[in-house]
């Protein structure tokens, strides 16, 4: 896979975590069989529709359905009036400190805030006939004054978007810091700063989002299957929503096709298709179609920094400030803008005087949600282009400048000017392995200019701190979030003689499902093949947590070794009694539990679990059954990191690049399936690549559309636009987590995009290219070297 | 209409209305949900099936189409419970993730297999530009179709 050296630690010996045993998950896939929620249909099923507001601003002055009632095949329409008396508002999971709540129904009330929210919605006996009715209802809307900009709409006497919770545009004010950062900046022997653009993207996962939502009436038992990362937040929200006791709501996640972020929290139309359902009694499905993921699911990312770093004239960072501003869109989603750009704004270096400052701005915009690394690719563009800056200002090595300031492994744990805790690691020698895997010292002694094929070429490095995991529920409580930092397994025998495995964790591509199985085949001992999961079911494990934020590993693991080791031990005392010896001294291994001293006397586990599950088979005055329930939240977050570089060649006239290879080292502590490590690496590449290079929701500033909202238009790179890519890693196991672990989720999305582009402006130093803005596309560099040659 | 076609070696008749899809006739009237939707503009590839031997977007096709031909869907990959040796491939090489887009790649391998041409990488990588997939990075796929394909070391381990 790769030539760089492996630095191995020495870790505890295991049988399965560390493998790359195949995956639970493929079987089902390879035969098209997972159960995506369009896969998964019923008898007299109705399909929803939705009617969408085409413009980004707008008032409602009135809806007519009439014309669409009387189309042969409708059986029920809301609009905006039926859901303000039929529901409550859709609530916000991860609410911003100090921000006031914008409250949003499922369809739009008065006023429509972006290009494509819900604004009637109908069920009828094809989707086919759904749309045609959708287009028969006549709505009178009053175009309102729109703001597509963060400027635009933080600059005084902006319309305000939402006046009844906000005064002005402006939903908050986030100031965090430490020390007397002005001061140190005063001291500098330089100070440099840059205003960073971020541009709008989406994750655009190949499922489109999904609800097939089932009523049956009597029993008040609302059953949703929703293509979602967190069916117990969907659960949750919909019980609110939809005003029913939480027991009373279901929610199924089966085959998740990619979520990314943007699959977190109930959406309006899983509210929309309930309401449906409960109203006709007859089961609803409704299935996003393309152009409308690009404008009513969560988009990501945008938003502009402005960024400062004071050093000594050696190096020697003294200080560094973000001042940033996130555009949120025309409402606060469930997940809305995220705090992580705050978290790690100081990236990997050992700054003690540091302040960070986020806005938010409404726009009228699609909402923004979470998306892979969520804040953390944008402030490290912002940071990483302006180490560049440094060392050439002072004329260093960007290299030695960054290994001079980063946090060495004798500082940790090492506290962050905004309070994070960095837990361990050795970031320095990342920085080193992806230096020496681009030959950088003799790309240095090759010293600069045009190659003799005329082209320029460039190196550029790009480090990075990522928070995977939350650091417990009580700092997410202080922050108003309604989730906890947990996860909850369950693990039970059957009579085969395997454990069946629940987790509400939704299987989403990341692999849980096997790196589950293999956690408790490791602490359990029991064969990998034996166990048998389950996910995503809130019947089957209501108190979890989701898919998220690099977290559910960090979490499940310390649930999983807690109730292995319960079960282990009963299983053990079973036995005993059975083979009549003493439980110390026997062992589980495979599929039978066996003497340490003699192999052959031994006993089934399909003997063992039926008798605890006939209860007959228990030592006295042990209770019958076999399964334990094990809840786990880790003390602090662990923070993976790592360097990117990547090498380019430049037209320095036309301003066409060529990445001729990108480097990934990493460290996400223990690997416990290698494969799947790099697998999440590479994804997570592929898509900072496609931020870094092409991608972008662009909307008209004139019409406030979005002009570039279809799969033609919109660039996700394909097979064929990929540089070679090489990965290599470091293993430092956190010690504030289970097994060592730390999330690998999403760390490619994160350096990227500050790799090509410093590597770009190495290339053209000579003419002064600094590039400032994502994405990088040939026109940018070309303008930059227009700029750079006007001086 | 009425419209009579083989899929995965089975002889089909059936009455369709004319604005029926490839897509949605194979999902819907034949339950071979194996076959997804992900942009109905041919752009994505998730409804990538094999027709007359050759790879093509059933979303952007009218099932009146079908009429007197032969189509095939991941459905027909594999034997009973025994993978084929394709899909062992993309097991054996972790070329899948979330698994939506995978049956598409398998039916494009399974086009590019029957043309017998030795492909190079980058030829293997131009052919499968035609599926997006947002979970991988591509490469693994690229290592399980090269490896099916007989160019990747491990070939004989299927």
């Amino acid at each position: 896979m790769t030539d760089l050296d492996e630095r191995a630690v020495t870790r505890p010996a295991m049988r399965i975590i560390g493998t790359d045993v195949p995956r639970k998950e493929d079987d089902r896939l390879l035969r098209g069989a997972g159960q995506f929620v369009d896969d998964v249909n019923r008898a007299h099923v109705v399909e929803m529709a939705v009617g969408r507001c085409p413009y980004p601003h707008a008032r409602i002055r009135s809806i007519d359905v009439q014309a669409a009632r009387e189309l042969d095949g409708v059986y029920d329409i809301l609009t905006g009036a039926d859901i303000a008396e039929r529901s409550e508002p859709i609530g916000i999971l991860r609410p911003v400190p100090g921000a006031p709540v914008i409250t949003h129904y499922a369809l739009a009330q008065d006023t429509a805030t972006y290009e494509g929210q819900p604004v009637v919605s109908v069920a009828a006996r094809t989707r086919h006939i759904a749309e045609d009715a959708v287009e028969l209802i006549a709505i009178d809307y009053e175009p309102l004054p729109h703001i597509s900009d963060v400027d635009a709409a933080l600059a005084p006497g902006a319309t305000v978007i939402q006046p009844d919770a906000l005064e002005d545009n402006l939903l908050v004010c986030n100031p965090q810091g430490r020390g007397d950062v002005e001061a140190r900046l005063a001291e500098a022997d330089v100070v440099v700063e840059g205003r960073f653009v971020v541009n709008r993207v989406t994750g655009l996962p190949m499922e489109t989002r999904g609800v097939l939502a089932e009523w049956q009436p009597g029993a008040r038992m609302l059953t949703a299957r929703v293509s979602t990362q967190s069916p117990q937040l969907v659960r949750k929200q919909l019980a609110e929503c939809l005003r029913l006791d939480e027991g009373h709501v279901r929610v199924v996640a089966s085959d998740v096709g990619g979520g990314f972020g943007l699959k977190l929290g109930a959406y309006p139309e899983d509210v929309l298709a309930g309401l449906h359902a409960m109203t006709l009694r007859r089961p609803v499905k409704y299935v996003e179609d393309r152009l409308e993921h690009f404008r009513a699911t969560t988009h990501a990312r945008e938003s502009v920094h402005v960024y400062r770093i004071g050093a000594r004239a050696d190096g020697r960072i003294v200080g560094m400030t973000d001042a940033y501003v996130n555009d949120l869109g025309g409402l606060n989603s469930p997940f809305g803008s995220s705090q992580l750009s705050t978290v790690v704004f100081n990236g990997p270096y050992k700054v003690e005087d540091g302040f960070v400052e986020r806005r938010i701005a409404v726009t009228n915009k699609t909402p923004i949600g979470a998306y892979r690394g969520y804040g953390q690719p944008e402030v490290n563009f912002a940071y990483e282009r302006l180490m560049d800056t440094l060392a050439r200002r002072l004329d260093l090595d960007p290299v030695e400048l960054r290994a001079m300031n980063m946090v060495q492994p004798e500082d940790f744990p090492w506290v962050n000017p905004v309070g994070a805790i960095y837990d361990s690691g050795d970031y320095e020698a990342c920085l080193r392995m992806a230096a020496d895997a681009v030959d950088y010292q003799a790309r240095r002694a090759a010293g600069r200019g045009p190659a003799p094929d005329g082209r320029y070429r460039g190196v550029g490095f790009s480090s990075y701190v990522e928070r995977t995991g939350y650091a417990s529920s009580k700092f997410l409580a202080a922050r108003g979030s309604l989730f906890g930092a947990h996860e909850s397994v369950t693990i039970r025998a059957n009579r085969s003689g395997g454990i069946d495995l629940y987790s509400g964790v939704s299987s989403i591509g990341q692999g849980s499902e096997t790196v589950f199985a293999q956690m408790l085949s490791e602490v359990v001992g029991i064969s990998y093949d034996a166990i048998t999961l389950h996910h995503g079911d809130t019947g089957n494990s209501p108190l979890n947590t989701g898919a998220f934020a690099s977290r559910t590993v960090i979490a499940a693991a310390g649930a999983l070794l807690e109730a292995g080791d319960r079960f282990l031990a009963k299983t053990l005392r079973i036995a005993a009694r059975k083979l009549e010896v003493d439980p110390a001294q026997l062992e589980l291994v495979g599929t039978v539990v066996r003497m340490r001293a003699d192999h052959g006397v031994s006993v089934s586990l399909a003997e063992v679990f039926t008798g605890a599950i006939l209860g007959q088979g228990m030592p006295d005055g042990e209770s019958p059954g076999l399964d334990e329930t094990a809840y786990f939240e880790p003390p602090e977050a662990a923070y993976s990191f790592g360097t990117a570089a990547a090498t380019v060649s430049v037209d320095a006239e036309t301003g066409e690049f060529t990445i001729e290879k990108l480097v990934m080292v990493h460290d996400c502590g223990t690997p416990l399936n290698p494969k799947l490590v790099e697998g999440q690496v590479r994804g997570g590449l592929t898509q900072g690549l496609g931020q870094a290079l092409g991608e972008e929701l662009r909307y008209d500033p004139e019409s406030g559309q979005l002009v570039n909202g279809t799969m033609l238009d919109y660039f996700v790179p394909t097979a064929a636009d990929l540089p070679p890519i090489e990965l290599g890693h470091t293993e430092v196991a956190s010690p504030v987590t289970t097994f060592g672990v730390r999330g690998a989720g999403e760390v490619g999305c994160i350096p990227v995009a500050a790799a090509v582009a410093n590597a770009i402006c190495d290339a053209l130093a000579e003419f002064g290219v600094e590039l400032d803005r994502l994405p990088i596309t040939p026109e940018l560099v070309w303008r930059a070297l227009e700029a750079g040659r006007a001086g | 209409m009425v419209v009579t076609v083989v899929v995965n070696g089975t002889r089909v008749t059936e009455t369709i209305p004319t604005r029926l899809s490839v897509t949605d006739f194979l999902r819907h009237r034949l339950g071979l949900t194996g076959t997804h939707v992900g942009c109905e503009q041919g752009v994505c590839g998730m409804c990538t099936v094999v027709l007359d031997g050759e790879a093509v977007k059933s979303c952007l096709m009218y099932a009146a189409q079908l009429d007197g031909h032969e189509v095939e869907t991941v459905e027909s990959l594999g034997d009973g419970d025994a993978l084929s040796p394709l899909q062992q491939a993309f097991k054996s090489e972790h070329g899948l993730q979330c698994g939506f887009c995978t049956p598409a790649f398998l039916m494009t391998a399974t086009a590019l297999a029957r043309g017998g041409e030795p492909l190079t990488r980058e030829e293997i990588r131009e052919e499968l530009a035609g599926v997006l997939c947002r979970c991988t990075g591509y490469e693994f796929i690229v290592n399980a179709v090269e490896r099916h394909l007989g160019a990747r070391p491990g070939a004989a381990d299927d």
